[in-house]
């Protein structure tokens, strides 16, 4: 089922727990990835915000994309990236407007969040529920007649 | 779905697949140095060949190039066995003869026992094994700046006329999928060099960094309808952005609601 992870920064206090969950969820050979997610302040209120991928409806890192290696996995709804068809040309890196398209360094990899296949991890471990994940319930339209 | 059996274990595949995805997603090592997922099989280094055979064969085996070959139901396959390994050392030697100082093949061949090539080294050899895969990832990226020109002994990569490549716009992405890493580029300052063609590297404006080449940019704009302004800032100061504007819109909604 299509899954939305659902960001409240109202209730992120900033202690990455979820950068963490994250790494640790994407590690390569058994070395820690670069996490996907981003806990920032926000500069207002002493306020912090997880900055993490939005798997937009009309996706700049897709359509930067040109040898396709970004799709939408249909059955979660996130936008992978698919690392054996990648030719690291950081295009998706330089086009994402959320800056949520990234470049792991120690694995030469870039990267982005994948819903962690439809059960995101840092939802799980994010202490204050700043994080949750919900399937998507399709709207009921009434019909026009 | 259809059902092979690869070194004796019974594994499922999509059908029209090709065997070497099948043997990756198993985690089964087959050197594969002309193979990239983001462009159609080849077939030229022939370094991915494996031994197969059916019930029905009566005992008798084919040898094929795994990145070429589409799975058949009840296919049994052997990617190791002595004579495939046999035939990747004969591969091996004499790629070690075209390329013996590129440590990517030296330690293939190492790797199946080959440390010295039986056959006579080619003199100032470049690292190129040939296998065109530079050529053929830039051709699937539309900008078809470089191809292989000459033929048999004379055969090299090269852009049109051996001078820089009008079409090239700078991305890189042939040196990285180079498997001898032998296309060399620089990045100094806020210009790049490849190709022997100079590119501006776009600077972020609050910070600076630099990630991809101002060609590139507006090939991706004029292309693919993404907007300029988006190459303006790196990826972290875009985090940045969007972080403080969440803090606007929080603060906005508590004032709103207080
Ligand atoms: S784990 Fe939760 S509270 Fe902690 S930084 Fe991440 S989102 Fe914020
Ligand atoms: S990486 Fe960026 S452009 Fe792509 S879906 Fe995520 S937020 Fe949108
Ligand atoms: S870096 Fe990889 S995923 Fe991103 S645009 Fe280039 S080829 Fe596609
Ligand atoms: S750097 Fe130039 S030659 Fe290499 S893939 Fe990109 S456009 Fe083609
Ligand atoms: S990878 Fe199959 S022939 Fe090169």
């Amino acid at each position: 089922m299509k899954q939305r992870l659902i960001v409240t920064p109202d209730l992120c206090t900033g202690c990455r727990t979820c950068e963490l969950a994250c790494a640790f969820a994407h590690s390569v050979k058994g070395k820690p990835g670069r996490s996907r997610i981003y806990p920032l302040p926000t500069g207002k209120h002493e306020m912090w915000t997880p900055v993490v991928c939005l798997h937009c409806d009309d996706p700049a890192c897709a359509k930067s994309c040109l040898v396709d290696a970004i799709t939408r996995n249909e059955e979660t709804g996130a936008m992978e990236l698919d690392n054996d068809k990648c030719v690291k040309c950081m295009a998706c890196v330089a086009a994402c407007p959320f800056g949520c398209s990234l470049h792991d360094a120690q694995h030469d990899l870039v990267v982005k969040c994948d819903l962690c296949g439809g059960d995101p991890v840092c939802a799980h471990f994010c202490p204050t529920k700043a994080l949750t994940c919900r399937p998507v319930i399709p709207t009921r339209r009434k019909a026009v007649v | 779905m259809v059902s092979l059996t690869i070194n004796g274990r019974v594994v499922q595949a999509n059908k029209g697949e090709m065997l070497l995805s099948v043997t990756r997603r198993e985690g089964i090592d087959i050197p594969a140095l002309c193979h990239h997922d983001a462009v159609e099989p080849f077939g030229a280094c022939r370094l991915c060949m494996v031994e197969i055979t059916k019930a029905e064969w009566d005992g008798w085996t084919n040898y094929v190039a795994a990145c070429l070959y589409p799975v058949e139901d009840g296919l049994i396959v052997q990617t190791h066995s002595s004579k495939v390994n046999e035939l990747r050392r004969t591969v091996l030697d004499l790629l070690l003869a075209r390329c013996p100082n590129s440590p990517e093949i030296r330690q293939l061949a190492a790797e199946y026992g080959v440390t010295q090539t039986a056959y006579e080294e080619i003199p100032d050899a470049d690292n190129c094994i040939l296998c065109g895969l530079c050529t053929r990832v830039c051709e699937r990226l539309g900008f078809k700046a470089i191809s292989t020109v000459g033929r048999g002994h004379d055969k090299v990569v090269a852009p049109p006329l051996k001078e820089a490549p009008p079409d090239c716009v700078g991305c890189l992405s042939c040196a990285q999928v180079c498997p001898t890493n032998v296309i060399q580029y620089e990045d100094e300052g806020n210009k790049r060099t490849i190709w022997n063609k100079s590119f501006e590297l776009i600077a972020c404006k609050e910070c600076g960094k630099q990630t991809i080449t101002r060609d590139f940019a507006e090939a991706l704009s004029s292309q693919r309808n993404i907007p300029e302004d988006y190459f303006e800032l790196c990826d972290e100061c875009h985090r940045r952005e969007l972080s403080v504007k969440m803090g606007s819109i929080v603060s906005w909604s508590r004032e709103a609601a207080s």
